[in-house]
Parts: C-alpha cells; sequence; structure tokens
C-alpha cells in the first residue's frame, strides 16, 4: 500500500546487488579528483547556459570551465532572460501601484558600482600549432600579459578582458622554452553590458571567488565558514553560519543580494547516526527505518569537498568488497581508502550509501553510481527524526532566526570584509567593480482590510493579527456539528473532557453549536485506534476527533490514512501535550473550533471583494521527498464569489508525466463547480502558482499557462474569462528592514515593494503578509506571469493581499498566497507529499476537508 | 604496497609501467612517510602540489611546505591543499600547517630550515647550470633537513622509452646516466656531512638489467644531529620566497575546537547517563504496577555492522555507573553527575589531561552544580515529554 515502489523492485537483502556490472563499474569514475568534478560540472551548467545565452555549444563550454575553477558550480539564474512583462500591454510601462502609505525599507541588496560604458569582451584563442596543454596554453598566452592588462580569464579557448584591444583581430607571436614559434590569434567574439546574461554570471563567479578569499567554504550552492562553528552539543549538531550571495539585474541596476545561511551538520558521522538508531528502534524493521531516514538526505564526505545525496542504502555490498579503478584493476574499498586517503576503515561490516550522479554528457543514459561509506560521511540538515524533536528544533530556531537587528550585522560584516581584505578587495578592483552601500528604497504600506464577520465587521488593529478584534463576533457560516466521535486513550479521559468544556465555550460566541460526542477509550496503541475507528466510523459522523498520546508520526500517519482513504471523514487530531499547557486551553480550543468550522465546509469570515465573478485558483506543486522525479500536486479553487467556500484536489504526479496534463483535469473540474453553485462560467480567474523551482519558470510560461487557457477555451467556444497568473515564492533572497527608533524592525504587515528589489523584464512585486514575532520577516514574491485582466497593478497588489488573509488556521495574515492553504496546503499536501501515497479520492477532497 | 609492473607491447614496443612511473614516485615518498614518521615535509618543485596533497593525508606530518618557481602552476590546484569541511567537523589531534611558496631552490630562505625530509622529485635536471651549481649549498648546507631524496632520470634508459630522442622533457637541461648521477650524489654527500644510498624505480625489462631504473633516485641522511638550525638562522635574515597560500588546519591543540569536542562528550554521555536513570526508574515503577515486564525476544539483525562501531562512552558509563565511589543523584528536578565521573572515561580524560582543565573547558557551556563538581541535567522535559 504504502510501500515505496522502489523498495519493492529492489530490496535489502541478498537482492541488493541488481546494480548491473556496467553500473558497477561506474563506481571508479566517482573518485575524480575535485578538478576534474568542477570542470565537468561546470560543463554541465554551462550547457543550460548556452540554452539562453545562444553562444554556441563549444564556447560557451570552454567559457564555463574556465570560470567554474575550484568548487562546484551551480546556476542560481537559470530564470535569466525570461521576459513576461513585455507580454503583458497595461503595465509595459509602469508596473507601480499607488495606494497606502509610503514607507522607507532598508534592502539586503548592495549596488555595484561599475564605471560608466563599462563592458566586459569576450575574446576567441586559437594557437597555431595547436597545443592540447591547457595548461601550455594558458601559459603561452600569459607571457603577454603586459599586452592583455590585468583583468583577464582565460580558460584556454575563451578570454575574457574588461578592457578592449585595439584591434579586432591580435595576432601574438610566442616562443615555447622548445624553440618553436607559435601565433596566438585572439578575435573579439563580443561586447556584454553588464546586464547580459554572460556577464551576470560572469560576476557571480568573480564574487564566489571573492568569497572564497574569505575563507568561506562552498557546501552547496551557500558560502559558509566552518572555522567559527556553533556547536549544539545537546542534539550533536553543529552549525556554520554562512551566506547565500546573487548578483542579478534588478529594477534599474545589477545589484548584490546577500542573505545570512546556516548550515546544519550532525557530528555523527552516518555511521554512527545508523547504531544510534539500531539501538533505538524496532530491530526487525531497522533497514527499513534507516532507509525511511536517510534517503534522501545529503551527506558530505570527511575526504573530498563535495555533497552528495543518498539516494538508496545497499546492505549486501560491503567495505572489503572490490570495485574496479579507472585503469581497470580492482581494489578493495578499505584499501582504496587507506591508499588514497590514510583513512583506515573500522568497521567492516557497514552497508553502503548508494548516490546517483547527474549525468554530465546528455547522451549517457545509464546513472552514475557512487558507493559512499557511512564512516566517512556527515549528515547536513536535519533527519525527519530531528525535526519531529521539538527541544531540538527550539535550540536550532534559538541560534538560527535572527531578528533584523542581528541579520544586518552579519551583513555588514560580510560587506566590510570584502572591503577590508586585500585580495578579496583586489579581485572585484581588477575587473574595476566596487560593491557599494546598502539599497533603501521607497515602499507603500497597503491600507487594513476589513474583516466580514456575519452581520458585522472589523477592522483590525493590527493588521497581522485579528484574533482580539473578533471576539464575540459569529462566523460568517457556520453548521453545527450534531454527530461526532472523539477517540482517546484512558489516561487522557480529563483531559478530553476539559477540551470539550472549553470547545463548546468557545462554540458560542462563534455561532458554533457543538453536540455532545461519542468518547471511544482505547488502549494506547496506533492499532486500538484504528481498531475503534474501523468500529464506529460510519457515514452519519460528521468528524471524528483524535486526542493523540504522543507525537508519532506513524500514529498520526496510519489515522489520517484511514480517514482519508478507507473511510473518509473529516478528521481533527490533536497532541494531549498540547491539551496539558495550564492557560493555554481557551486558544487551543478557539484554533480548533476554527479548524473544525472549516473541515465542515463552514466559512469564518471574509474580506471585502470588489470584482464580480471572480475565481480564485491556488496550485501547489511539492517534489516527492522519497521518490524522486515525482511530485504532489494540489489544487484549490473558490466557489463562490465571496471567496470563502473552496474545492480542493490532490494529485500524485509520477516521474515523466506532466504536470500540466494534471492541471488541466483540476481546472476543468474546478469550473464545473463553479458553474454548479453560481449557475454561470467565472468572469475572472486568477491563478496563484506555488512551487515553481529554479529554472521551471520558462516551463510555466511557455507550457502551463497555455495549458490553462486552452483548458477553459475548451469549455465553450465563446468563453473568454479574464485570466491571470501569478506565480508565488516564498522562498526569496530579498530581505526588508524598516528603520524605527533608530533601529532596524520587520517592516510592518501589508508593506508592498514594487521599486528597485523588483526585476526589469518582470511585473512583479513583494509583499509582507505575515506578522513574526521572532526572526526576520520573509516578504513573498509574486510575479504575475500572465495578465489580461486590464487590473491595474494596485488593483494586482490588494487583491493579492486580499487573498493573504484566507487562511483559516490563523486569524492573521500568511505567508504567501494561502488561500489554498485553508486545507489544501497545511494539511493535504504535506500529508500526501510525505506519508499516503495513494491519490486522493475526488469525491473525498471535494468538499472543503482535508 | 602497490605491485609494480612492467609491461612491453610486444607490436610497438612501448614500455608502460603500471602504475604510470609519477604515481610509483609519490608513493615510494610516501612508503617514506610512513616509514620514518618526519613531522615536517617540504617538496621542492611541487609543480601542482600533487605531491602535497597526498602527504598532507599522512597523520604524522605537522608542516608541509611547497615550492616552486612558477607560482601559476602550483595555484592551478593549490585549493586541493586547504582543509576541507569534514576536517573542521571533526578536528584531528594533530596540528597540520602548508604553506606554499614562490621562489628559486637556488636562493636559502629561512622558511625551509629545520625540516625532517626535503623531497625533490623530478627537479634536478630542470635547472639551469649557474642553478645547479647553487643546489647543493642550498639543500644540504642550509637547509640541512635529516633527510633529502632526489630523483632524476636515468638516461641509459631512454633508449627503451619511444619517441625520446635527446631528452624526456623538453625542458630538461640535461639527463645523467647512473655514473654521472652517483658521482653527483656522493660528491655533495661527502661534502655536508650526509650519507647516500642508490635505488630506483621502473625496472628495465629483462635482458637489459645494467640500464638500471628508468627513475633514478637517492636518499640521503644527515649524519650529524639537527642542531644547525640556530646557526643557519643567523646566517640569514632575506626572505628571498613569497608565500603565496598558507592553511593552517583544525586542531583539538586549538582551545576553540578542543572545547567544542569535550563540551558535547560531557554532555552526551551526561544525556546517557540521566536516559538509563530514568529508564530504569520507569520499569521499576511498571514493575510495581503491572507485575513483571514480558520480555522481547531480540530480533537478529541481518548484518551485525553494529559490532565494532558501539558508543565507547557509552561502554564507559555503564562501567562507571556500577562505581559506587561516584554516585549520580536525582535532587528536584535535576540530575546530578560528577564531573570525576566524565574524567575517567579515557577519551574525555586524553582530551584534557588535568581534571582543573576539563572543569575550565566545559564552565560556562556545561550546567554545573554550585560548586562546580557536578554536571546537572534538568529532567523536567524529558517527563512532560513523556506524558
Amino acid at each position: 500500500m504504502s510501500g515505496r515502489a522502489r523498495t519493492s523492485g529492489r530490496g535489502w537483502a541478498g537482492r541488493g546487488a541488481d546494480y548491473s556490472r556496467s553500473d558497477d563499474s561506474q563506481v571508479g569514475g566517482t573518485f575524480v579528483s575535485e578538478e576534474e568534478a568542477s570542470t565537468s560540472s561546470a560543463h554541465g551548467g554551462a550547457a543550460r547556459l548556452s540554452q539562453r545565452c545562444d553562444l554556441s555549444a563549444g564556447e560557451s563550454k570552454s567559457q564555463c570551465a574556465v570560470l567554474g575553477k575550484g568548487g562546484r558550480t551551480r546556476y542560481d539564474f537559470p530564470d535569466l532572460g525570461i521576459n513576461t512583462r513585455k507580454t503583458i500591454a497595461h503595465v509595459r510601462d509602469c508596473k507601480t501601484g499607488s495606494s497606502g502609505i509610503p514607507v522607507k525599507v532598508i534592502t539586503n541588496l548592495y549596488s555595484l558600482l561599475l564605471p560608466r560604458e563599462w563592458q566586459l569582451y569576450q575574446y576567441h584563442v586559437t594557437f597555431n600549432p595547436e597545443f592540447e596543454s591547457r595548461r601550455l596554453r594558458l601559459a603561452l598566452l600569459y607571457s603577454h600579459a603586459e599586452f592583455l592588462g590585468k583583468a583577464k580569464a582565460f580558460d584556454g579557448v575563451i578570454l575574457f578582458l574588461s578592457q578592449k584591444l585595439e584591434n579586432q583581430v591580435t595576432e601574438l607571436l610566442t616562443e615555447t622554452k622548445r624553440g618553436e614559434t607559435v601565433k596566438i590569434t585572439i578575435t573579439l567574439k563580443s561586447k556584454l553590458a553588464p546586464s547580459s546574461p554572460v556577464c551576470i554570471q560572469f560576476f557571480n563567479i568573480i564574487f564566489k571567488k571573492v568569497l572564497k578569499k574569505l575563507s568561506l567554504y562552498q557546501v552547496g550552492r551557500h558560502f559558509y565558514s566552518p572555522s567559527e562553528p556553533v556547536v549544539i552539543p545537546q542534539h550533536k549538531l553543529t552549525l556554520w553560519p554562512g551566506f547565500a550571495i546573487s548578483i542579478s539585474q534588478f529594477e534599474s541596476r545589477v545589484m548584490l543580494s546577500a542573505d545570512v545561511s546556516h548550515k546544519v551538520l550532525c557530528n555523527d558521522t552516518v555511521l554512527e547516526f545508523m547504531t544510534d538508531l539500531y539501538t533505538r528502534c524496532d530491530r526487525a524493521r531497522f533497514t527499513e527505518t534507516c532507509e525511511k531516514e536517510l534517503i534522501g538526505l545529503i551527506v558530505l564526505t570527511r575526504y573530498n569537498n563535495k555533497t552528495y545525496r543518498i539516494d538508496d542504502i545497499n546492505w549486501s555490498v560491503k567495505p572489503t568488497d572490490t570495485f574496479p579503478k579507472r585503469d581497470g584493476t580492482d581494489i578493495s574499498y578499505v584499501d582504496y581508502y587507506k591508499q588514497q586517503y590514510e583513512v583506515v576503515l573500522r568497521d567492516l561490516n557497514q552497508p553502503m550509501l548508494v548516490s546517483r550522479l547527474k549525468n554530465k554528457q546528455k547522451d549517457s543514459i545509464e546513472p552514475r553510481i557512487v558507493h559512499l561509506i557511512p564512516e566517512l560521511c556527515y549528515l547536513t540538515g536535519l533527519t525527519s527524526q530531528a525535526r519531529a524533536d521539538y527541544r531540538l528544533m527550539k535550540d536550532l530556531i534559538q541560534e538560527t532566526c535572527l531578528n533584523p537587528e542581528r541579520r544586518q550585522q552579519r551583513l555588514s560584516r560580510l560587506t566590510d570584509n570584502i572591503q577590508r581584505n586585500s585580495e578579496a578587495r583586489l579581485e572585484l578592483e581588477t575587473w574595476g567593480l566596487q560593491l557599494e552601500c546598502q539599497i533603501s528604497l521607497t515602499g507603500r504600506i497597503v491600507p487594513t482590510e476589513k474583516i466580514l464577520m456575519q452581520g458585522e465587521m472589523c477592522l483590525p488593529m493590527s493588521a497581522g493579527d485579528w484574533s482580539k478584534d473578533m471576539r464575540n463576533m459569529k462566523m460568517l457560516g457556520v453548521p453545527s456539528l450534531d454527530t461526532w466521535l472523539i477517540v482517546c486513550c484512558n489516561r487522557n479521559a480529563e483531559v478530553v473532557k476539559n477540551l470539550l468544556n472549553c470547545l463548546r465555550r468557545v462554540g458560542g460566541p462563534m455561532g458554533f453549536r457543538i453536540e455532545y460526542p461519542k468518547i471511544l477509550h482505547v488502549q494506547e496503541s496506533t492499532l486500538a485506534f484504528l481498531r475503534a475507528l474501523q468500529q464506529h466510523v460510519n457515514p452519519e459522523v460528521q468528524l471524528v476527533m483524535c486526542v493523540l498520546p504522543s507525537n508519532q508520526k506513524d500514529c498520526y500517519d496510519s489515522i489520517k490514512k484511514f480517514l482519508t482513504l478507507d473511510r473518509p471523514v473529516p478528521s481533527q487530531c490533536v497532541l494531549a501535550s498540547t491539551l496539558t499547557k495550564p492557560g493555554m486551553m481557551m486558544s487551543v480550543a478557539t484554533k480548533i473550533a476554527m479548524q473544525i468550522i472549516c473541515k465542515l465546509g463552514g466559512e469564518l469570515w471574509a474580506v471585502e471583494i470588489p470584482l464580480k465573478s471572480l475565481m480564485v485558483i491556488g496550485i501547489d506543486v511539492n517534489k516527492d521527498a522519497l521518490n524522486k522525479g515525482s511530485s504532489v500536486v494540489g489544487f484549490v479553487a473558490s466557489t463562490d464569489s465571496r471567496i470563502t467556500r473552496w474545492s480542493s484536489r490532490c494529485i500524485l504526479q509520477t516521474a515523466g508525466t506532466d504536470i500540466a496534463d494534471c492541471l488541466k483535469v483540476c481546472m476543468k473540474g474546478a469550473i464545473s463547480k463553479w458553474l454548479k453553485h453560481n449557475q454561470e462560467l467565472p468572469a475572472r480567474i486568477i491563478v496563484y502558482r506555488d512551487g515553481v523551482g529554479d529554472g521551471q519558470l520558462k516551463m510555466v510560461v511557455d507550457y502551463e499557462v497555455p495549458q490553462l487557457f486552452s483548458s477553459l477555451t475548451e469549455l465553450s467556444t465563446n468563453y473568454r474569462p479574464k485570466l491571470s497568473v501569478v506565480v508565488v515564492r516564498k522562498k526569496c533572497i530579498a530581505r526588508f528592514f524598516a528603520e524605527a527608533d533608530g533601529s532596524l524592525r520587520n517592516p510592518p504587515v501589508g508593506t508592498v515593494v514594487d521599486t528597485e528589489a523588483t526585476r526589469p523584464e518582470w511585473y512583479d512585486f513583494y509583499l509582507v503578509s505575515q506578522l513574526v514575532h521572532q526572526g526576520t520577516v520573509n516578504p513573498t514574491h509574486y510575479n504575475v506571469v500572465y495578465d489580461d485582466s486590464g487590473l491595474k497593478p494596485d488593483h494586482m497588489q490588494r487583491l493579492t493581499y486580499k487573498m493573504c488573509h484566507l487562511y483559516y488556521n490563523w486569524p492573521g495574515k500568511t505567508a504567501g498566497k494561502r488561500r489554498h492553504s485553508l486545507k489544501g496546503r497545511i494539511y493535504l499536501i504535506p500529508f500526501v507529499g510525505e506519508g499516503v501515497w495513494e491519490e486522493g479520492d475526488e469525491g473525498a477532497s471535494s468538499s472543503t476537508y482535508i | 604496497m602497490v605491485d609494480v609492473n612492467l609491461a612491453k607491447d610486444e607490436c610497438t614496443g612501448t614500455i608502460k609501467f603500471t602504475p604510470p612511473l609519477y604515481k610509483q614516485r609519490y608513493q615510494f615518498i610516501k612508503d617514506l612517510v610512513n616509514k620514518y614518521k618526519p613531522k615536517k615535509v617540504a617538496d621542492l618543485g611541487c609543480a601542482d602540489c600533487s605531491l602535497l596533497w597526498m602527504l598532507k593525508f599522512c597523520k604524522c606530518i605537522e608542516v608541509l611546505a611547497g615550492l616552486d618557481i612558477c607560482e601559476n602552476v602550483m595555484k592551478e590546484k593549490m585549493h586541493r591543499l586547504s582543509p576541507l569541511p569534514g576536517d573542521y567537523l571533526q578536528p584531528s589531534e594533530r596540528t597540520l600547517i602548508v604553506t606554499l611558496h614562490h621562489g628559486s631552490v637556488a636562493q636559502k630562505d629561512p622558511c625551509m630550515l629545520g625540516f625532517d625530509l626535503i623531497t625533490c622529485i623530478e627537479l634536478i635536471e630542470h635547472l639551469e647550470a649557474t642553478e645547479l651549481e647553487k643546489f647543493p649549498e642550498v639543500v644540504f648546507g642550509f637547509m640541512a633537513p635529516a633527510m633529502v631524496v632526489i630523483s632524476t632520470p636515468n638516461s641509459e634508459f631512454n633508449p627503451l622509452l619511444p619517441g625520446v630522442t635527446l631528452f624526456r622533457h623538453p625542458d630538461h637541461k640535461f639527463e645523467w646516466n647512473q655514473a654521472q648521477f652517483q658521482s653527483w650524489a656522493l660528491d655533495a654527500a661527502s661534502c655536508y656531512d650526509y650519507t647516500v644510498e642508490f635505488t630506483g624505480l621502473g625496472a628495465p625489462p629483462p635482458g637489459t638489467e645494467d640500464v638500471g631504473f628508468c627513475t633514478q633516485i637517492a636518499v640521503f641522511r644527515r649524519k650529524y644531529p639537527n642542531t644547525g638550525e640556530t646557526i643557519n638562522l643567523e646566517k640569514s635574515t632575506e626572505n628571498p620566497y613569497r608565500t603565496i597560500f598558507k592553511a593552517v588546519y583544525p586542531s583539538l591543540k586549538d582551545e576553540k575546537y578542543l572545547q567544542n569536542v569535550v563540551v558535547s562528550e560531557v554532555i552526551n554521555t551526561a544525556q546517557i547517563i540521566t536516559r538509563r536513570l530514568l529508564d530504569s526508574f520507569k520499569s521499576e515503577y511498571k514493575e510495581h504496577r503491572n507485575g513483571p515486564v514480558e520480555m522481547k525476544p531480540d530480533f537478529q539483525l541481518p548484518h551485525c555492522f553494529m559490532r565494532h562501531s558501539r558508543n565507547p562512552s557509552l561502554a564507559e558509563a555503564e562501567k562507571l555507573a556500577d562505581d559506587r565511589n561516584m554516585e549520580t543523584y536525582v535532587s528536584g528536578n535535576a540530575v546530578y553527575i560528577p564531573l570525576i565521573k566524565f574524567f575517567s572515561i579515557p577519551k574525555v580524560n586524553k582530551l584534557c589531561g588535568t581534571f582543573e582543565n576539563l572543569s575550565k573547558l566545559i564552565t560556562g557551556k556545561v550546567a554545573l552544580s554550585n560548586d562546580g563538581s557536578a554536571v546537572v541535567i534538568s529532567i523536567e522535559h524529558e517527563e512532560r515529554e513523556n506524558e
């Protein structure tokens, strides 16, 4: 049922060896030295670059080989060159709004000062006679160092200069040590403006070099300082403070954006982790548990500077087994590590971690497999076990959650270091670059929205939290809860009685009538819970509440799975421990009551929607945690013009199939539901699309949008609703601070930024839609990639802001377009994404519960 | 040890060494290092730092230096000599400093003094006559390490190598036969009070034994004890070399890292002891309530890979739990574990050296009782967790 397809096909016992011989032979290839690896990975990136920059493959390949030298180079700007703004007529000239109170916003952007008319000159270099050796080519060209000037980057074929040579084609003569005369021909290929994609990439590489000069290490995408570790010994964790940086062309200039990042690492090796797990878990299920915990995690090896994703564990290969080296000879893992790194493996019975490397060459179909020794690997990031440990998370947040003031201090330290470190500064100065001051801009705080309740309306005192304001107000539409069940353990009977009292007390003012439920007392085991559910859940039951004795994910998953798939009924799980916090009962009960109302298909509150016949759709695509390649698509659509009622669907998308096809199906379903409720088709549709990863924007623009469009026109020939598609990004590098009383604060909820920090080629804006008490708020980035609604930017921004109010779990605004979070996001998607596998049955998910 | 093979392709007459000769030369040095355990090693003419990279993994070495006349070649791959992220995660007990210098072997720089081993792999044949002339004085007279290894091509072998007309490499200024190399080496040895032994790599094919090894090697050893350093220091105060790279590896000798390790060890052990204590309370309680607890049969693990890797500190803690002199006690909402208990864990003992040092290292990082004699672990959370 929920078993992973992979596991069944492979098995860990004796059958683990079904990697073909040819795969095994790839193992040797994994021990390439760092240089080779970096070059080849640069090639990988180069291939992508060439698609976007219209360079010939050969050129761009070699170009990046130079520039990407010394470390893995990932390309953080695959979405370069997608110009959607020019296709949206009404924002071509102006995409900024005007409503609201202006507010000064300090950003994490730093302008890059370039000399006037600065250009990067790209040359092609040939040698006659030709030389294979890159080193020799470098030496020959660099013997003309004075002629070329200081600022040069050369990889053997492509030469970048910051100054133009006198002639289009230059010929130089050099003599080798052997006395041979070599003719070097340098031909100008192109002049690149600072905003050109190649140049932006070039800047990024320069800055990566700069960060390396500051003794920062690249791990994955970001840069960290391992020499200043923060150790959390009680959880065996180490944090490396660091930075995420990138250079981009922003609205009016090229800027560096920098944010603080932390790398979480386990002090233990993977082997120690496994050993520890072994002592703690059910031994019969050890291998299964172990795979569940480890697969998908990223490890760092002890002997090189690379990270690998664990794709599998091979229990049948041992360190004493051999693999063929590249020279064809066989060597055991133990001997290999001894010879190569003087590492003596202590445990000769440990299994092997298996990692599939990304294909460097497009034409090679066979995946390259690496076997890694657990004893020599460290886990990075957090295991699900660690994530579930609230004490660990609390301690972690303590260290990583920086308020604006502290964040700003760290950023200033970085920029100071860049300016002070002579080598780093030299690297920039050589190219005529200079890091300038931090950018501040003017944002706008849009007016606070009115919250519509039943028969009355409230204007929240604080835009981010109106729980106080709506006290004693009736919810918009509330069904009564007449037939329901509570399942709990014997020892929680008292707690449940208390909860029930509180629920009824808070329910009254909300207008929520709660009858006494049938209470089932069971043993403290998952099985007992399921048995009780099996016996007592029938179609009459409106809701099942389970009071769980402990925070065991298994238990929660099994119950949810049963009540989603086997016996679909709305359910509410509550952890017993949350019900024992004294003084918190009423607020806990209020939140539970509101969640129950939602799950019963009720409506809590609304905001004023000035547009008639507007349908709002939320789409989120999450990658499946375990099954690489497949993803979970969540789709919610409003069914009334007040935008308080929703229908939702969730589809598991297997690898290789098309998300757009699945969206089409969902779209048609959503429209027909709207038609049923409203007796007419929606005149306007706004789609908020979340879960667009790096480099996927093009796919969304070129493929998904037309598909969505065609699904509408297929409904009826003359049906042309006004459509807007907005790509939502909750995780963006941008940070905004507001100044108050001489210190930096989070900007107020409702702050909109649509200048400077945005991109010229997009119709985009940032919105701060959440109130945070700890740390720095993450603004959400909205990129309108398609819009024929003719709505003014101001209206688009306000409408988006209104949507942020409609997340019913929390009476406050939320990060991002959460209209569908209501049930979709928080419950449905992570649940399907990690636990239950079967496709949600449409019947079950169509009403507004999970 | 690596098997050394010589294969002769019958058709072309090409001689191929497996592993390649350059690898054999590096392995030769590595074996030498593993045998004599030098602490300070320098490679003259280090080129792309491949040998240095191999040597940085040798645990006896604390100082590693490279010197080359060509800065670009060194810079090409020098990042490989930087510490790895893993080195920071589990800092090693030894210290290691790797430095690269740009300069000539014909110049004296005090940074090359006091070394235990200096290697010159395929270096001397690249030297101009004037440089070669100064070389023995610089290496044996000035640097005067305990051991010097010099390798160079054997010109007598060249006729067996296809395509070699004059020299094996265009930049070679000369290539010596066995007699030439040995006489040069013997002269240098006697002049500077060293002994010398000759060996080589790449044995000639059967029937041509008298041409000697493809690569000839001389291993020099200083006859007098290491006293020359101070004298040499006075001799030269100039620094003609330019340092282009320096990496200081994280080490437990650095208190910052030592403290992290000791604190982690103490907290982990304390948590294990606390958990065991609470478990034993709980099972007593259960027994009292439900009668004897049913013992579950232990499942056999399909592969007993855990055998070797049991947490040593756990075993220690178990052993110590029996020790009546170091009693752990519970008071209020906390477990008090005497500090002396941690000091008797071999790993902690070794890291700290003295009890005072242990106490100093963990103060402020670990919750201690008022008198500082015990580690305090709050059990409030544990209990709530079990609610």
